[in-house]
C-alpha cells in the first residue's frame, strides 16, 4: 500500500531527476529545490537530517577540492601535461598511450573533471602540431578518465558514496576495482587504436618539425611557484599514502582529505579565502540535496518496498551482480551517475536482509563509473571534453561518441562483471 | 546536431563554469602561436661556448638534432681582453699559465659537445678563438641560421641578472633564432 507521503517523495524525486536530465535549470538548483520541499513538508524530519546527509562524501570532496585548488596555483598540472607531451616525442601512438595512462592515473586520485580540463588543451595542441584527427585522442582521454576513476575510493563520486555508505576502505577499492580498471584501460586503448588506426598516421616528412614544436615546450616554465609545487607534491603523496592506511588507523577518508587540505593551507601559507572560494560549492550542495531527496524515499519506505520487490525476483547472488552491473551501466550512460548511485545505495542496503550484498557494491561501482562511457552525456568528463572540442572547432557528434563509447562500455563492463562474478560467485 | 551542441554547451557551462577559460589562459604562455609554429629553414647552426657556459642540456641536443643536414660550428671563445689584462699586471708567464688552462678547458668542453653531436649523426666543425666574446659571436651569427648559447656565456650571472649581458647583446643585435639554455 503506497502512502501519500511516499507519492509526494516519489514525485519530488522524479521531478528533480527530470529537471537534471532536461538541463533546463542547473542540477544544483533542482536538487536544492527538491530537498527544500522535502524538509518543508517534514518528509525527512530535521532531527533525522544527519542520518541521510552523508558528510563523509561531502567533506571528502571538499577536502580534495581544496588540495587541488592550492596545488593548481603552483602549475603542477600544466607541468604534468607538458612532461607527458614531451615524453611522447610527437609519436601519435605514444601520445595515445601516454595521455590515456596519465589521465587514468591522475583521475584515480583527483576528480575527473579537473583532470580532463587540464589535460585536454594540451592534447588538442599536440594533435594540431601532428596534424592528425584529434577525436580518437580525445575519446581515449575521456574513457581513460572514467576508467581511472573507477580504480580507487576517491577516483569518482559514486565510489566515494559507495565507500562511505558500505564502509569500504581505500584498499578494498584497490583490491577489487583497480585490477579491473587496469585491464579495461588497455582494452580501451586497443579498441580506440583498432577503430582509428588510420588517423594515427602522420606525415613522416614533418616528423622533425612536429618533434621540435613539442620539445620546445618547457615544463619548468609551467611552475609558477617552486616552493608551492614541492609542497603540493609532498602533500598529495602523503594524502595518498594515508589513504592506504586509513582503515588501520581507524580514520575516515574524509578526515584524511581535510587534514591534508588544512596542512597544505598552513604549510603553503595559502589564502584560505581564495582556496575555499574555488571549492565547487555547487557540486557539494548538489550532493547534499540529493542525499535529502533519496533520504525521503528511505524515510517513507519506498526504497524498502522496491528492494523487497527486487529481492523476490532475484534468485541468486550471481544474478544480482549481473542485474546491478548492467542496470547501473545503462542507466549511468543516460542519467547522471551521482543521483543514480545515491538512489541505488539505500536500495542495495535494503537488499542486505536476504542477500550477501558485498559483491553488489562492486557491481554498482563498476556499472555507475564505467557506464558513463556509453554516451556523450554519461559522465561529467565526457561533457567537458566534448564541450572543449566544440569550442575548439572539433565536432564530436552524439553518434560518433555513441559508436565507440557503447562498444567500450560493453567491453569494459563485460570484462569487469566477469571478474566480479569469478571472484565472488564462481563457476 | 544543433540540439546536441546546445545541450553540451549548457552542461559544459554548468559543470566547468569559467574554469576552462582560466586554464586556457595559463596555457597561452607555453603554446606556440601560428606564426611561431612555422619553423625557419636552418642550414647552419652555431654553438658558442666559453668558460662560463653551462653543460649543454639534452633538450638542446634534441632540438638541434631536428637539423641533421645542417652545418654545425662549435666555437669556444677565450676573452682576449683578459689575456691583455693579465699580461699588463702579472706578466707573460701568468698569461701562458692561464692560456694553457683555458685551452685545456676548451678541449674538454668542445670534445664533450662534439661527441654527443656525433652520436646524433651530426659532424660539427670546431674552433678555438681568442677575441671579444660578444663581437665575434655577433659576426659569426650573421653567417648562421640558428645560434645556441648558454645564458651564462660571457660572464657569471647573479640572482638579479639571470642572463649574462653578453647574451642579451647577442640576442638584441642578431636577427636570427637563438636557443638560450
Amino acid at each position: 500500500m503506497i502512502t501519500t507521503m511516499e507519492i509526494v517523495a516519489l514525485s519530488i524525486f522524479i521531478g528533480v531527476y527530470a529537471l537534471i536530465m532536461s538541463e533546463k535549470i542547473h542540477r544544483t538548483i533542482a536538487a536544492m529545490v527538491g530537498a527544500s520541499l522535502i524538509l518543508l513538508l517534514n518528509i525527512v524530519p530535521w532531527e533525522k537530517l544527519p542520518e541521510y546527509l552523508d558528510l563523509d562524501t561531502i567533506l571528502l570532496l571538499a577536502g580534495m577540492m581544496t588540495v587541488v585548488n592550492i596545488a593548481r596555483e603552483s602549475g603542477l598540472f600544466e607541468y604534468i601535461a607538458i612532461k607527458t607531451a614531451k615524453l611522447s616525442k610527437g609519436s601519435p601512438i605514444k601520445v595515445l598511450l601516454l595521455f590515456s595512462v596519465v589521465t587514468a592515473v591522475v583521475s584515480a586520485f583527483l576528480d575527473n573533471v579537473t583532470t580532463v580540463l587540464l589535460l585536454t588543451p594540451m592534447l588538442i595542441y599536440i594533435t594540431r602540431q601532428m596534424n592528425v584527427n584529434p577525436i580518437p585522442f580525445l575519446l581515449s582521454e575521456v574513457f581513460a578518465s572514467n576508467i581511472g576513476g573507477t580504480a580507487t575510493l576517491i577516483g569518482d563520486p559514486p565510489n566515494i558514496m559507495i565507500g562511505s555508505a558500505a564502509g569500504l576502505s581505500f584498499n578494498d577499492f584497490l583490491v577489487n576495482m583497480a585490477p579491473i580498471a587496469f585491464i579495461d584501460l588497455f582494452i580501451t586503448i586497443g579498441i580506440i587504436y583498432l577503430a582509428y588506426r588510420g588517423a594515427m598516421r602522420f606525415h613522416k616528412e614533418r616528423a622533425d618539425a612536429i618533434k621540435l614544436g613539442i620539445m620546445s615546450l618547457n615544463e619548468e616554465d609551467a611552475i609558477k611557484d617552486r616552493a608551492l609545487f614541492k609542497k603540493s607534491i609532498i602533500t598529495i603523496a602523503a594524502i595518498i599514502v594515508a589513504f592506504f592506511f586509513h582503515d588501520r588507523m581507524g580514520v575516515e577518508p574524509a578526515v584524511i582529505a581535510l587534514t591534508g587540505a588544512s596542512f597544505l593551507l598552513l604549510w603553503a601559507g595559502a589564502s584560505p579565502e581564495y582556496a575555499l572560494e574555488k571549492v565547487e560549492w555547487a557540486t557539494l550542495f548538489f550532493f547534499g540535496g540529493l542525499f535529502i531527496i533519496v533520504g525521503a524515499l528511505v524515510e517513507t519506505g519506498a526504497i524498502a518496498q522496491l528492494a523487497g520487490w527486487m529481492t523476490s525476483h532475484i534468485h541468486s547472488e550471481g544474478e544480482a551482480v549481473m542485474i546491478i552491473t548492467w542496470f547501473s551501466a545503462f542507466s549511468s550512460a543516460i542519467v547522471d551517475n551521482i543521483p543514480f548511485t545515491a538512489t541505488m545505495i539505500p536500495l542495495i542496503k535494503a537488499m542486505g536482509s536476504s542477500l550477501n550484498i558485498y559483491p553488489l557494491w562492486w557491481a554498482l561501482s563498476l556499472g555507475a563509473c564505467m557506464g558513463g562511457n556509453g554516451t556523450a552525456i554519461g559522465a561529467s568528463a565526457n561533457v567537458v571534453v566534448v564541450g572543449i572540442a566544440h569550442r575548439e572547432g572539433i565536432r564530436i557528434t552524439f553518434g560518433d561518441f555513441l559508436k565507440v563509447g557503447m562498444t567500450i562500455m560493453l567491453a569494459t563492463v563485460g570484462v569487469g562483471s566477469l571478474i566480479i562474478w569469478l571472484r565472488y560467485v564462481g563457476l | 546536431m544543433v540540439k546536441f551542441a546546445s545541450l553540451i554547451n549548457q552542461k559544459f557551462k554548468n559543470i566547468a563554469g569559467s574554469r576552462y577559460e582560466e586554464i586556457l589562459k595559463a596555457y597561452e604562455d607555453f603554446f606556440l602561436t601560428e606564426e611561431e609554429m612555422i619553423i625557419p629553414e636552418v642550414n647552419s647552426v652555431l654553438i658558442a661556448l666559453d668558460r662560463y657556459s653551462e653543460e649543454v642540456p639534452e633538450e638542446v641536443y634534441e632540438a638541434v638534432s631536428a637539423y641533421p643536414g645542417a652545418r654545425f660550428l662549435l666555437v669556444y671563445m677565450i676573452d682576449e681582453n683578459v689575456l691583455r689584462l693579465i699580461r699588463g699586471t702579472l706578466g707573460e708567464k701568468e698569461v701562458q699559465k692561464f692560456q694553457e688552462k683555458e685551452e685545456q678547458l676548451a678541449e674538454e668542453r668542445l670534445s664533450k659537445v662534439e661527441k654527443r653531436l656525433r652520436e646524433l649523426g651530426i659532424s660539427p666543425r670546431r674552433e678555438l678563438v681568442f677575441g671579444d666574446k660578444g663581437e665575434y659571436i655577433e659576426e659569426l651569427a650573421n653567417e648562421h641560421d640558428l645560434i645556441v648559447i648558454s645564458k651564462h656565456y660571457g660572464s657569471e650571472t647573479t640572482k638579479t641578472h639571470p642572463v649574462s649581458p653578453v647574451v642579451f647583446r647577442v640576442v638584441q643585435h642578431v636577427g636570427k633564432p637563438v636557443i638560450i639554455y
